[in-house]
Protein backbone atom coordinates (compact mmCIF):
# COMPACT_ATOMS: atom_id res chain seq x y z
CA UNK A 1 0.00 0.00 0.00
CA UNK A 2 1.24 3.14 -0.72
CA UNK A 3 1.40 5.60 2.67
CA UNK A 4 1.37 9.55 2.98
CA UNK A 5 5.21 10.44 2.99
CA UNK A 6 5.42 11.40 6.38
CA UNK A 7 3.88 7.98 7.30
CA UNK A 8 6.15 6.16 5.30
CA UNK A 9 9.09 7.46 6.60
CA UNK A 10 8.03 6.56 9.88
CA UNK A 11 7.55 2.83 8.47
CA UNK A 12 10.83 2.98 7.36
CA UNK A 13 12.61 4.27 9.75
CA UNK A 14 11.35 1.20 12.08
CA UNK A 15 11.84 -1.14 9.50
CA UNK A 16 15.67 -0.35 9.71
CA UNK A 17 15.60 -1.04 13.40
CA UNK A 18 16.14 -4.86 14.53
CA UNK A 19 16.22 -4.91 18.21
CA UNK A 20 13.22 -4.92 19.56
CA UNK A 21 13.54 -2.95 22.48
CA UNK A 22 15.09 0.20 20.63
CA UNK A 23 12.11 0.14 18.35
CA UNK A 24 10.09 0.34 21.21
CA UNK A 25 11.88 2.98 22.48
CA UNK A 26 11.50 4.77 19.43
CA UNK A 27 7.91 4.49 19.56
CA UNK A 28 8.10 6.14 22.78
CA UNK A 29 9.90 9.05 21.58
CA UNK A 30 7.09 9.40 19.14
CA UNK A 31 4.65 10.35 22.47
CA UNK A 32 6.77 14.29 21.79
CA UNK A 33 4.54 14.72 18.81
CA UNK A 34 1.24 14.44 20.55
CA UNK A 35 -1.08 17.26 20.40
CA UNK A 36 -2.43 16.99 24.28
CA UNK A 37 -6.10 16.91 25.00
CA UNK A 38 -6.15 18.30 28.58
CA UNK A 39 -7.91 16.24 31.15
CA UNK A 40 -10.45 19.02 31.38
CA UNK A 41 -11.94 17.83 27.80
CA UNK A 42 -11.91 14.26 28.71
CA UNK A 43 -14.69 12.68 28.68
CA UNK A 44 -17.22 9.40 27.58
CA UNK A 45 -16.91 10.49 23.91
CA UNK A 46 -13.12 10.93 23.94
CA UNK A 47 -12.82 7.59 25.85
CA UNK A 48 -10.81 4.79 24.19
CA UNK A 49 -12.48 1.96 25.44
CA UNK A 50 -11.21 -1.60 24.69
CA UNK A 51 -7.67 -0.06 25.25
CA UNK A 52 -5.81 -1.59 28.54
CA UNK A 53 -3.98 2.29 29.36
CA UNK A 54 -6.15 5.36 29.80
CA UNK A 55 -6.42 6.63 26.35
CA UNK A 56 -8.42 9.93 25.14
CA UNK A 57 -8.65 11.26 21.69
CA UNK A 58 -10.50 14.13 20.27
CA UNK A 59 -11.27 15.39 16.35
CA UNK A 60 -11.79 18.95 15.21
CA UNK A 61 -12.35 19.36 11.34
CA UNK A 62 -11.86 23.08 10.06
CA UNK A 63 -11.68 24.24 6.51
CA UNK A 64 -11.48 20.67 5.27
CA UNK A 65 -8.52 19.80 7.67
CA UNK A 66 -8.19 17.08 10.64
CA UNK A 67 -6.31 17.79 13.30
CA UNK A 68 -5.75 15.16 16.56
CA UNK A 69 -5.90 15.79 20.02
CA UNK A 70 -4.88 13.31 22.48
CA UNK A 71 -3.65 12.16 25.56
CA UNK A 72 -2.81 8.44 27.10
CA UNK A 73 -0.94 7.08 30.83
CA UNK A 74 1.52 4.44 28.74
CA UNK A 75 4.25 6.07 26.93
CA UNK A 76 3.80 3.57 24.19
CA UNK A 77 0.24 4.40 24.04
CA UNK A 78 1.22 7.87 23.73
CA UNK A 79 4.07 7.19 20.97
CA UNK A 80 1.33 5.48 18.60
CA UNK A 81 -0.91 8.79 19.39
CA UNK A 82 2.20 10.78 18.23
CA UNK A 83 2.24 8.71 15.01
CA UNK A 84 -1.50 9.39 14.21
CA UNK A 85 -0.66 13.01 14.97
CA UNK A 86 2.05 13.20 12.40
CA UNK A 87 -0.41 11.25 9.78
CA UNK A 88 -3.13 13.34 10.58
CA UNK A 89 -3.21 16.62 11.49
CA UNK A 90 -3.17 18.93 8.51
CA UNK A 91 -4.44 16.70 5.66
CA UNK A 92 -7.76 16.43 4.49
CA UNK A 93 -11.03 14.85 5.03
CA UNK A 94 -10.92 12.04 2.38
CA UNK A 95 -6.50 11.55 3.00
CA UNK A 96 -7.56 10.76 6.79
CA UNK A 97 -10.59 8.30 5.93
CA UNK A 98 -8.16 6.65 3.53
CA UNK A 99 -5.46 5.57 6.02
CA UNK A 100 -6.26 2.15 7.22
CA UNK A 101 -4.69 1.15 10.33
CA UNK A 102 -1.86 -1.69 8.51
CA UNK A 103 0.90 1.12 8.86
CA UNK A 104 1.22 0.18 12.03
CA UNK A 105 1.86 -3.71 11.39
CA UNK A 106 3.89 -2.67 8.55
CA UNK A 107 6.21 -0.82 10.69
CA UNK A 108 6.40 -4.16 12.86
CA UNK A 109 5.08 -1.82 15.55
CA UNK A 110 1.37 -3.17 15.81
CA UNK A 111 3.07 -6.79 15.80
CA UNK A 112 5.58 -5.53 18.86
CA UNK A 113 2.44 -4.69 20.81
CA UNK A 114 0.18 -7.20 23.04
CA UNK A 115 -2.86 -8.41 21.56
CA UNK A 116 -5.42 -5.95 23.66
CA UNK A 117 -3.33 -2.89 23.66
CA UNK A 118 -3.18 -3.58 19.36
CA UNK A 119 -6.78 -4.01 19.62
CA UNK A 120 -6.89 -0.68 21.64
CA UNK A 121 -5.02 1.12 18.52
CA UNK A 122 -7.71 -0.31 16.28
CA UNK A 123 -10.00 0.70 17.89
CA UNK A 124 -8.38 4.46 18.65
CA UNK A 125 -7.99 4.52 14.71
CA UNK A 126 -11.67 3.07 13.80
CA UNK A 127 -12.57 5.74 16.56
CA UNK A 128 -11.02 8.78 14.94
CA UNK A 129 -12.32 7.69 11.52
CA UNK A 130 -15.33 7.57 12.69
CA UNK A 131 -15.21 11.32 14.53
CA UNK A 132 -14.07 12.34 11.26
CA UNK A 133 -17.10 11.41 9.28
CA UNK A 134 -19.26 12.57 11.69
CA UNK A 135 -18.37 15.87 11.68
CA UNK A 136 -18.86 16.34 7.92
CA UNK B 1 13.75 -29.72 34.34
CA UNK B 2 14.26 -27.29 32.07
CA UNK B 3 14.61 -29.83 29.07
CA UNK B 4 11.74 -31.38 29.70
CA UNK B 5 9.74 -28.65 28.50
CA UNK B 6 10.28 -27.86 24.58
CA UNK B 7 9.20 -24.40 24.83
CA UNK B 8 11.87 -23.01 27.15
CA UNK B 9 14.58 -23.29 24.68
CA UNK B 10 13.28 -20.76 22.40
CA UNK B 11 14.07 -17.69 21.76
CA UNK B 12 11.68 -14.52 22.17
CA UNK B 13 13.14 -11.72 20.26
CA UNK B 14 16.08 -12.68 19.66
CA UNK B 15 17.02 -13.84 23.54
CA UNK B 16 16.30 -17.07 25.18
CA UNK B 17 13.03 -17.23 26.79
CA UNK B 18 12.21 -16.39 30.18
CA UNK B 19 8.93 -16.94 30.83
CA UNK B 20 7.36 -15.64 34.46
CA UNK B 21 3.68 -15.67 33.60
CA UNK B 22 3.20 -18.57 35.40
CA UNK B 23 0.38 -18.01 37.20
CA UNK B 24 -1.57 -17.49 34.24
CA UNK B 25 -0.63 -20.56 32.75
CA UNK B 26 1.98 -23.14 32.87
CA UNK B 27 4.50 -24.91 30.24
CA UNK B 28 3.87 -28.58 29.31
CA UNK B 29 6.94 -31.05 29.09
CA UNK B 30 7.72 -33.33 26.52
CA UNK B 31 5.45 -36.22 28.04
CA UNK B 32 2.34 -34.00 27.79
CA UNK B 33 2.43 -33.51 24.60
CA UNK B 34 3.96 -36.68 23.24
CA UNK B 35 0.59 -38.45 24.83
CA UNK B 36 -1.56 -35.64 23.47
CA UNK B 37 -0.20 -36.48 19.92
CA UNK B 38 0.00 -40.03 20.19
CA UNK B 39 -3.78 -40.14 21.68
CA UNK B 40 -4.55 -38.29 18.39
CA UNK B 41 -2.33 -40.40 16.01
CA UNK B 42 -3.36 -43.79 17.43
CA UNK B 43 -6.27 -43.91 19.59
CA UNK B 44 -8.49 -40.85 18.81
CA UNK B 45 -12.38 -42.37 19.59
CA UNK B 46 -15.00 -41.03 21.14
CA UNK B 47 -15.40 -42.36 24.74
CA UNK B 48 -18.34 -44.65 26.88
CA UNK B 49 -20.40 -46.78 24.76
CA UNK B 50 -18.70 -47.74 21.41
CA UNK B 51 -17.13 -51.54 21.13
CA UNK B 52 -14.13 -51.04 19.52
CA UNK B 53 -10.64 -51.28 20.26
CA UNK B 54 -10.01 -47.24 19.57
CA UNK B 55 -13.04 -46.54 21.85
CA UNK B 56 -11.79 -48.35 24.56
CA UNK B 57 -8.31 -46.89 24.06
CA UNK B 58 -9.68 -43.53 24.48
CA UNK B 59 -12.47 -44.11 27.44
CA UNK B 60 -9.25 -45.80 29.54
CA UNK B 61 -7.09 -42.56 28.16
CA UNK B 62 -9.47 -40.32 29.62
CA UNK B 63 -10.79 -41.85 32.72
CA UNK B 64 -6.98 -42.74 33.82
CA UNK B 65 -7.41 -38.76 34.21
CA UNK B 66 -10.08 -39.13 36.72
CA UNK B 67 -8.46 -42.10 38.74
CA UNK B 68 -5.05 -40.27 38.98
CA UNK B 69 -7.28 -37.14 40.31
CA UNK B 70 -9.29 -38.91 42.68
CA UNK B 71 -5.85 -40.52 43.80
CA UNK B 72 -3.32 -38.14 43.95
CA UNK B 73 -6.27 -35.47 45.64
CA UNK B 74 -8.10 -38.36 47.95
CA UNK B 75 -11.50 -37.08 46.61
CA UNK B 76 -14.25 -39.57 46.45
CA UNK B 77 -15.93 -37.79 43.19
CA UNK B 78 -14.14 -35.59 40.41
CA UNK B 79 -16.01 -33.96 37.73
CA UNK B 80 -14.45 -33.13 34.71
CA UNK B 81 -14.71 -29.69 33.57
CA UNK B 82 -13.50 -27.34 31.12
CA UNK B 83 -11.24 -25.56 33.75
CA UNK B 84 -11.60 -23.61 36.92
CA UNK B 85 -14.28 -21.01 36.06
CA UNK B 86 -16.66 -23.88 34.30
CA UNK B 87 -16.49 -25.82 37.65
CA UNK B 88 -17.32 -23.03 40.14
CA UNK B 89 -20.24 -21.80 37.42
CA UNK B 90 -21.17 -25.92 38.26
CA UNK B 91 -21.55 -25.65 41.71
CA UNK B 92 -23.46 -22.17 41.16
CA UNK B 93 -26.06 -24.01 38.73
CA UNK B 94 -26.25 -27.53 39.96
CA UNK B 95 -25.95 -27.23 43.65
CA UNK B 96 -26.54 -23.64 44.25
CA UNK B 97 -30.24 -23.08 42.13
CA UNK B 98 -31.17 -26.62 44.12
CA UNK B 99 -29.83 -26.16 47.71
CA UNK B 100 -29.58 -22.25 48.08
CA UNK B 101 -33.04 -20.34 49.27
CA UNK B 102 -33.95 -16.83 49.46
CA UNK B 103 -32.83 -14.92 52.01
CA UNK B 104 -29.38 -17.33 52.37
CA UNK B 105 -26.13 -15.58 52.01
CA UNK B 106 -22.91 -16.91 50.43
CA UNK B 107 -19.54 -15.49 51.31
CA UNK B 108 -16.88 -13.85 48.95
CA UNK B 109 -13.68 -12.12 49.38
CA UNK B 110 -12.68 -9.34 47.67
CA UNK B 111 -9.42 -11.97 46.55
CA UNK B 112 -11.93 -13.66 44.38
CA UNK B 113 -10.95 -14.41 40.66
CA UNK B 114 -13.57 -12.95 38.65
CA UNK B 115 -14.54 -16.49 38.19
CA UNK B 116 -15.68 -16.66 41.80
CA UNK B 117 -17.58 -13.44 41.66
CA UNK B 118 -19.31 -13.13 38.45
CA UNK B 119 -21.17 -16.64 38.68
CA UNK B 120 -22.76 -15.58 42.34
CA UNK B 121 -23.91 -12.39 41.18
CA UNK B 122 -25.28 -13.97 38.22
CA UNK B 123 -27.19 -16.64 40.84
CA UNK B 124 -28.02 -13.74 42.70
CA UNK B 125 -29.91 -12.21 39.95
CA UNK B 126 -32.01 -15.39 39.55
CA UNK B 127 -32.19 -15.75 43.28
CA UNK B 128 -32.85 -13.32 46.59
CA UNK B 129 -29.79 -14.19 48.04
CA UNK B 130 -27.40 -12.26 49.72
CA UNK B 131 -23.46 -11.94 48.88
CA UNK B 132 -21.50 -10.87 51.62
CA UNK B 133 -17.71 -9.99 50.67
CA UNK B 134 -14.84 -10.40 53.02
CA UNK B 135 -12.42 -7.08 53.08
CA UNK B 136 -8.80 -7.19 52.50
CA UNK B 137 -6.80 -5.76 54.89
CA UNK B 138 -2.95 -5.41 54.17
CA UNK B 139 -2.95 -8.34 51.76
CA UNK B 140 -4.80 -10.84 53.97
CA UNK B 141 -8.47 -11.69 54.28
CA UNK B 142 -10.31 -9.89 57.15
CA UNK B 143 -10.86 -12.95 59.19
CA UNK B 144 -13.05 -10.86 62.04
CA UNK B 145 -15.45 -9.86 59.39
CA UNK B 146 -15.29 -13.61 58.02
CA UNK B 147 -16.69 -14.52 61.51
CA UNK B 148 -18.81 -11.92 61.71
CA UNK B 149 -20.34 -12.81 58.05
CA UNK B 150 -21.13 -16.61 59.41
CA UNK B 151 -24.62 -16.63 60.39
CA UNK B 152 -27.05 -17.13 57.60
CA UNK B 153 -24.50 -18.47 55.50
CA UNK B 154 -24.94 -21.50 53.34
CA UNK B 155 -22.18 -21.28 51.40
CA UNK B 156 -18.44 -19.75 51.73
CA UNK B 157 -16.50 -19.43 48.64
CA UNK B 158 -12.62 -18.65 49.01
CA UNK B 159 -9.59 -18.54 47.28
CA UNK B 160 -7.11 -20.95 48.60
CA UNK B 161 -4.23 -19.04 47.08
CA UNK B 162 -4.56 -15.55 45.44
CA UNK B 163 -3.61 -14.79 41.74
CA UNK B 164 -2.57 -11.58 42.28
CA UNK B 165 -0.61 -11.72 46.07
CA UNK B 166 0.21 -15.39 46.12
CA UNK B 167 -1.15 -15.08 49.58
CA UNK B 168 -2.05 -18.43 50.86
CA UNK B 169 -5.01 -17.88 53.17
CA UNK B 170 -5.97 -19.98 55.80
CA UNK B 171 -7.99 -21.68 54.82
CA UNK B 172 -8.19 -24.82 57.33
CA UNK B 173 -9.34 -22.03 59.84
CA UNK B 174 -12.51 -20.88 57.22
CA UNK B 175 -13.49 -24.59 56.48
CA UNK B 176 -13.50 -25.36 60.19
CA UNK B 177 -15.57 -22.38 60.78
CA UNK B 178 -17.99 -23.19 58.11
CA UNK B 179 -18.54 -26.33 58.61
CA UNK B 180 -19.50 -25.29 62.73
CA UNK B 181 -21.94 -22.51 61.12
CA UNK B 182 -23.45 -25.70 59.04
CA UNK B 183 -22.45 -23.75 55.65
CA UNK B 184 -20.96 -25.75 52.92
CA UNK B 185 -17.18 -24.77 51.42
CA UNK B 186 -15.72 -24.09 47.79
CA UNK B 187 -12.43 -23.87 47.34
CA UNK B 188 -11.01 -22.04 44.39
CA UNK B 189 -7.90 -23.95 44.05
CA UNK B 190 -6.64 -23.06 40.34
CA UNK B 191 -3.21 -21.42 42.12
CA UNK B 192 -2.91 -23.63 44.91
CA UNK B 193 -2.67 -27.37 43.08
CA UNK B 194 0.18 -26.09 41.07
CA UNK B 195 2.06 -25.48 44.82
CA UNK B 196 1.26 -27.68 47.21
CA UNK B 197 -0.36 -31.11 47.72
CA UNK B 198 -3.69 -31.07 49.00
CA UNK B 199 -5.97 -33.79 50.79
CA UNK B 200 -9.47 -32.88 49.63
CA UNK B 201 -10.79 -35.41 52.05
CA UNK B 202 -8.93 -34.42 54.83
CA UNK B 203 -9.48 -30.69 53.94
CA UNK B 204 -12.88 -31.06 54.54
CA UNK B 205 -14.33 -28.90 52.11
CA UNK B 206 -17.46 -29.81 50.11
CA UNK B 207 -15.99 -28.10 46.80
CA UNK B 208 -13.00 -27.78 45.29
CA UNK B 209 -12.14 -26.17 41.38
CA UNK B 210 -8.87 -25.97 39.58
CA UNK B 211 -7.40 -26.32 36.20
CA UNK B 212 -4.74 -28.62 34.15
CA UNK B 213 -3.22 -26.10 32.61
CA UNK B 214 -1.61 -24.37 35.53
CA UNK B 215 0.10 -26.92 36.93
CA UNK B 216 1.67 -28.99 33.46
CA UNK B 217 -1.27 -30.21 32.03
CA UNK B 218 -3.48 -28.52 28.67
CA UNK B 219 -5.54 -25.91 28.44
CA UNK B 220 -9.33 -26.74 28.19
CA UNK B 221 -9.81 -29.14 31.07
CA UNK B 222 -9.50 -29.06 34.73
CA UNK B 223 -12.08 -30.46 38.01
CA UNK B 224 -14.26 -30.22 40.10
CA UNK B 225 -13.78 -32.36 43.12
CA UNK B 226 -16.93 -33.05 45.78
CA UNK B 227 -18.04 -34.54 48.81
CA UNK B 228 -19.95 -37.14 48.97
CA UNK B 229 -22.68 -35.50 50.91
CA UNK B 230 -22.54 -32.59 48.05
CA UNK B 231 -22.96 -34.33 45.38
CA UNK B 232 -26.20 -36.13 46.35
CA UNK B 233 -27.25 -33.04 46.27
CA UNK B 234 -26.58 -31.22 43.02
CA UNK B 235 -29.47 -31.59 40.18
CA UNK B 236 -28.06 -31.96 36.59
CA UNK B 237 -27.33 -28.63 35.20
CA UNK B 238 -26.36 -29.16 31.26
CA UNK B 239 -28.59 -32.30 29.65
CA UNK B 240 -27.14 -34.15 26.89
CA UNK B 241 -25.71 -37.66 25.93
CA UNK B 242 -23.51 -39.25 28.19
CA UNK B 243 -25.37 -37.36 31.03
CA UNK B 244 -28.32 -39.84 30.51
CA UNK B 245 -29.38 -43.60 31.45
CA UNK B 246 -32.34 -43.60 29.14
CA UNK B 247 -34.09 -41.16 26.97
CA UNK B 248 -37.44 -41.25 26.02
CA UNK B 249 -40.34 -38.83 24.58
CA UNK B 250 -41.78 -39.01 27.71
CA UNK B 251 -38.72 -37.96 30.13
CA UNK B 252 -35.08 -39.15 30.93
CA UNK B 253 -33.51 -40.58 33.48
CA UNK B 254 -29.91 -39.90 34.45
CA UNK B 255 -26.64 -41.19 35.53
CA UNK B 256 -25.63 -41.41 38.49
CA UNK B 257 -21.57 -41.16 38.82
CA UNK B 258 -19.83 -38.23 37.90
CA UNK B 259 -21.26 -38.50 34.24
CA UNK B 260 -24.19 -36.85 35.16
CA UNK B 261 -22.44 -33.12 34.94
CA UNK B 262 -20.42 -34.17 31.32
CA UNK B 263 -23.23 -33.94 29.16
CA UNK B 264 -21.92 -34.18 25.01
CA UNK B 265 -18.47 -35.45 24.03
CA UNK B 266 -15.98 -34.69 27.17
CA UNK B 267 -12.36 -32.94 25.76
CA UNK B 268 -10.38 -36.67 25.47
CA UNK B 269 -6.98 -35.61 24.23
CA UNK B 270 -7.03 -33.23 27.30
CA UNK B 271 -8.08 -35.53 29.76
CA UNK B 272 -4.43 -38.18 28.25
CA UNK B 273 -2.60 -34.76 28.36
CA UNK B 274 -3.80 -34.34 31.83
CA UNK B 275 -3.50 -37.69 32.73
CA UNK B 276 0.22 -37.40 31.48
CA UNK B 277 1.00 -33.94 33.16
CA UNK B 278 -0.22 -35.67 36.60
CA UNK B 279 1.81 -38.92 36.16
CA UNK B 280 4.82 -36.36 35.54
CA UNK B 281 3.82 -34.40 38.69
CA UNK B 282 3.70 -37.18 40.71
CA UNK B 283 7.75 -37.45 40.33
CA UNK B 284 8.31 -33.87 41.53
CA UNK B 285 8.37 -32.44 45.16
CA UNK B 286 6.14 -29.82 45.01
CA UNK B 287 7.81 -28.97 48.78
CA UNK B 288 11.37 -28.71 47.55
CA UNK B 289 10.34 -26.62 44.60
CA UNK B 290 8.19 -24.40 46.86
CA UNK B 291 10.52 -23.56 49.53
CA UNK B 292 13.34 -23.00 46.51
CA UNK B 293 11.02 -20.47 44.82
CA UNK B 294 9.32 -18.46 47.55
CA UNK B 295 13.17 -17.30 48.16
CA UNK B 296 13.73 -17.06 44.83
CA UNK B 297 10.60 -14.34 44.85
CA UNK B 298 11.76 -13.08 48.25
CA UNK B 299 15.14 -12.02 46.20
CA UNK B 300 13.09 -10.46 43.52
CA UNK B 301 11.63 -8.56 45.93
CA UNK B 302 13.65 -7.28 47.76
CA UNK B 303 15.89 -6.06 44.55
CA UNK B 304 12.57 -4.27 43.18
CA UNK B 305 12.06 -2.73 46.63
CA UNK B 306 15.10 -1.17 46.21
CA UNK B 307 14.78 0.06 42.67
CA UNK B 308 12.03 1.70 43.67
CA UNK B 309 8.92 -0.42 43.21
CA UNK B 310 5.90 -0.86 45.65
CA UNK B 311 6.13 -4.32 46.03
CA UNK B 312 2.26 -5.83 47.00
CA UNK B 313 2.86 -9.46 47.59
CA UNK B 314 3.95 -10.91 50.94
CA UNK B 315 5.94 -13.78 50.23
CA UNK B 316 5.07 -15.47 53.59
CA UNK B 317 6.32 -19.23 53.86
CA UNK B 318 3.44 -20.69 52.46
CA UNK B 319 2.71 -18.43 49.72
CA UNK B 320 2.96 -18.85 46.34
CA UNK B 321 5.97 -17.09 44.17
CA UNK B 322 4.06 -14.35 42.99
CA UNK B 323 5.54 -11.00 43.06
CA UNK B 324 3.24 -8.01 42.29
CA UNK B 325 4.37 -4.26 41.74
CA UNK B 326 4.29 -1.25 40.53
CA UNK B 327 6.97 1.60 39.60
CA UNK B 328 5.76 4.75 40.62
CA UNK B 329 5.76 6.55 37.15
CA UNK B 330 5.90 3.77 34.48
CA UNK B 331 2.83 1.90 33.37
CA UNK B 332 2.54 -1.75 33.67
CA UNK B 333 1.57 -2.11 29.92
CA UNK B 334 5.02 -0.31 29.13
CA UNK B 335 6.91 -2.10 31.74
CA UNK B 336 6.14 -5.34 30.32
CA UNK B 337 6.67 -4.56 26.73
CA UNK B 338 9.73 -3.41 26.86
CA UNK B 339 10.50 -6.44 29.16
CA UNK B 340 8.92 -8.84 26.47
CA UNK B 341 11.47 -6.84 23.61
CA UNK B 342 14.44 -8.59 26.20
CA UNK B 343 12.58 -12.02 25.91
CA UNK B 344 11.07 -11.75 29.46
CA UNK B 345 7.18 -13.42 29.53
CA UNK B 346 5.28 -11.08 32.65
CA UNK B 347 1.59 -10.41 32.95
CA UNK B 348 -0.02 -6.84 33.62
CA UNK B 349 -3.53 -5.88 34.46
CA UNK B 350 -6.13 -6.44 36.97
CA UNK B 351 -5.60 -10.17 36.38
CA UNK B 352 -9.31 -11.17 36.57
CA UNK B 353 -9.24 -9.54 40.18
CA UNK B 354 -10.79 -5.56 39.91
CA UNK B 355 -12.14 -5.64 43.66
CA UNK B 356 -8.45 -6.72 44.86
CA UNK B 357 -7.18 -3.91 42.80
CA UNK B 358 -9.61 -1.20 44.21
CA UNK B 359 -8.33 -2.33 47.32
CA UNK B 360 -4.83 -2.04 46.32
CA UNK B 361 -5.96 1.33 45.41
CA UNK B 362 -4.44 0.51 41.41
CA UNK B 363 -5.73 -0.22 38.26
CA UNK B 364 -2.91 -3.14 37.34
CA UNK B 365 -0.06 -4.19 38.46
CA UNK B 366 2.86 -5.89 36.98
CA UNK B 367 2.98 -10.09 38.25
CA UNK B 368 5.73 -11.71 37.88
CA UNK B 369 4.84 -15.41 38.76
CA UNK B 370 7.62 -18.64 39.24
CA UNK B 371 7.03 -21.57 38.93
CA UNK B 372 9.01 -25.43 39.14
CA UNK B 373 11.24 -24.91 36.09
CA UNK B 374 12.41 -21.17 36.69
CA UNK B 375 15.86 -20.45 38.71
CA UNK B 376 17.66 -17.81 39.89
CA UNK B 377 19.28 -17.05 36.08
CA UNK B 378 15.51 -16.80 35.25
CA UNK B 379 15.32 -14.16 38.42
CA UNK B 380 18.87 -12.70 37.64
CA UNK B 381 17.88 -11.88 33.61
CA UNK B 382 14.43 -10.61 35.00
CA UNK B 383 16.41 -8.29 37.14
CA UNK B 384 18.60 -6.99 34.87
CA UNK B 385 15.69 -6.84 32.38
CA UNK B 386 14.38 -4.13 34.78
CA UNK B 387 17.63 -2.27 35.35
CA UNK B 388 17.45 -1.72 31.72
CA UNK B 389 13.70 -0.56 31.38
CA UNK B 390 14.33 1.61 34.21
CA UNK B 391 17.06 2.97 32.81
CA UNK B 392 15.46 3.53 29.61
CA UNK B 393 12.71 5.06 30.82
CA UNK B 394 14.44 7.73 33.17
Amino acid sequence: MKWPDALQEIIDEFKEIEDQFEKLEILMDFSSKVDELPTSDWNDETLVKGCQSVAHVKIDVNDGKVWLKSAADAKMVQGLQGILTIAINGNGVNEVLALTPEFAEEAGILNSLTPSRSNGFRTMFDMIQLMVRRSQ
Amino acid sequence: MKEDFPILSRQVNGRNLVYLDNAATTQKPHCVIDAMNQYYSLSNANVHRAVHTLAGEATEGYEKCRSLLKERYNASRAIITSGTTESINLVAHAWGEANLEDGDAVILTEMEHHSDIVPWQMLAERKSIELRYVPVIDGNLDMDIFDASLDGTKLVCVVHTSNVLGVRNPIEDIITKSKLAGAKVLIDAAQAVPHEEIDFEQLGADFMAFSAHKMCGPTGIGALLVSENAFEKMQPFMGGGDMIQTVSITGSTYQVNEHKFEAGTPRIAEGVGWAAALEWMSNIDLEKHHSRLINIARHVKQELVSKGMTVYSQLGEKDAAVVSFTHPSIHPEDFARLLDAQGIAVRTGHHCAQPLMERLGVSGTIRASFYIYNDEDDANTFLNGIDRVLEAMA
